[in-house]
């Protein structure tokens, strides 16, 4: 058991929301996916590499037949699965510093959610609902998603000027490595081991 | 479609899991000490088989009580959740699979109701549809990138990196060997293979020693 796989985190919790509450919960997130600048403030933490919500209503609980008995549940329930750079801590003090407002607004529908502000009482309402993760893969576990943000950036400028290197005088194609060069040494990081965590 | 955010899929699937209280070690048991087992590297079956971004398989024993005054409930099965990132939709991803590392597959699902094997690949996508559950939030901060992009990107990166450091100055002093060795940097990249999924090391070519590290709790 794992949750950690070289940079990432694996974070899952679940938890009980009141079944009418779930509709509101939904339109958050329709209009959440539809008006792209409300996101802007999850894009720019920038240490969460891919993170879904999902609600389970009460009688969508897969039931195959085969004698599996059938669940009767009062709640329907909101997963989150998260995959992001760093550690528990520090993922969980960023989400109540940056985000309050946003997590308040998806998680208050939640049964006895505290609020993410004060961020000890919110910790503890997460280590509740968290349950830990058995197997966790991930393509590229030495970079982080600044680090994948970066290398995409450095490909591009590098295609492109790999693509006219040949049609250039040796003055010109300077001038073009020098831009080259501008363009992407900000994005030149190195991603090395995970670091340590105690 | 709230299951794709760019070019990702975002698959969620629940399996129930068989309750035998006849069988010893327990279905739950035994999938846990076969996904312990397994490894998390290049040899991992999400790296065998193509377009797992990231990919976790968790056994969820029930929901949990947050205190009163929520009602106290319980699950009357466990359940398997496999939550992946991953290039392609179901069918195609599920069938992927099934070609690529079936044993993986049947080791792992055989311990869950209705599983009806990765032999018959119709039967296997059927299921996993019906195990399906809708995302209804799929946030992704690369989302047009397949798997084998972001793996050459992160090559190139590294070597462009490597390139520039050996190179400074070149393009005052002498632009035409810059131009030239450029263009052979170019060609020899491109005729890299791609970096496998999943490997935790940098290839000894462009291993570097780590400059900075510690504590970071």
């Amino acid at each position: 058991m794992s949750n950690i796989n070289g940079k990432v985190y694996a974070m899952n919790a679940i938890t009980p929301m009141k079944p009418w509450k779930t509709w509101i919960l939904r339109l958050i997130f329709f209009v959440l996916g539809h008006i792209k600048p409300l996101q802007n403030d999850l894009i720019n933490l920038s240490f969460i590499e891919f993170a879904r919500w999902v609600i389970v209503p009460r009688r969508s609980f897969p039931a195959l037949g085969h004698g599996q008995k059938a669940e009767e549940l009062k709640y329907d329930y909101l997963l989150f699965f998260s995959n992001f750079n760093g550690t528990w801590n520090q993922y969980i003090d960023a989400f109540s510093a940056v985000l309050a407002k946003g997590l308040d607004l998806i998680w208050r529908w939640s049964e006895k959610f505290p609020g993410s502000v004060p961020v000890t009482i919110f910790k503890e309402y997460i280590a509740r609902v968290q349950f830990d993760t058995d197997y966790y893969f991930t393509a590229y576990p030495y970079a982080t998603a600044n680090d994948l943000k970066a290398a995409h950036i450095v490909q591009a400028n590098f295609d492109d000027l790999s693509a006219k290197a040949s049609g250039l005088t040796p003055e010109a194609f300077a001038d073009a490595y020098l831009d080259f060069v501008l363009a992407s040494q900000a994005h030149l990081g190195e991603t090395g081991q995970a670091p340590v965590v105690f | 479609m709230p299951n794709q955010n760019g070019t990702v899929y975002g698959l969620t699937i629940l399996s129930p899991i068989i309750d035998d209280e006849r069988v010893t070690p327990s279905h739950d048991l035994q999938i846990r000490r076969y996904l312990a087992s397994l490894p998390t590297d290049e040899r991992s079956p999400f790296a065998l088989a193509p377009g797992t971004h990231l990919a976790r398989l968790v056994v969820m024993d029930d929901v949990i009580y947050v205190g009163a005054p929520a009602c106290e409930e319980h699950l009357k099965s466990k359940y398997l959740v496999f939550e992946t990132n991953c290039d392609s939709d179901l069918p195609d991803y599920i069938s992927g699979l099934a070609e690529r590392v079936p044993e993986h597959l049947d080791a792992v699902w055989s311990h869950c109701v209705g599983y009806p094997g990765a032999k018959d690949k119709s039967a296997l996508i059927a299921y996993m549809q019906a195990c399906e559950i809708d995302t209804t939030f799929f946030f992704a901060a690369v989302n047009n990138k397949t798997v084998p992009e972001s793996l050459r990107a992160l090559l190139t990166q590294r070597a462009v990196t490597d390139f520039i450091v050996n190179h400074q100055g070149m393009a005052q002093a002498d632009p035409a060997r810059l131009q030239t060795e450029f263009m052979r940097f170019a060609a020899e990249l491109k005729a890299k293979p791609t970096p496998p999924a999943g490997a935790s090391r940098h290839d000894a070519e462009t291993a570097r020693e780590i400059k900075t590290g510690g504590h970071n709790e």
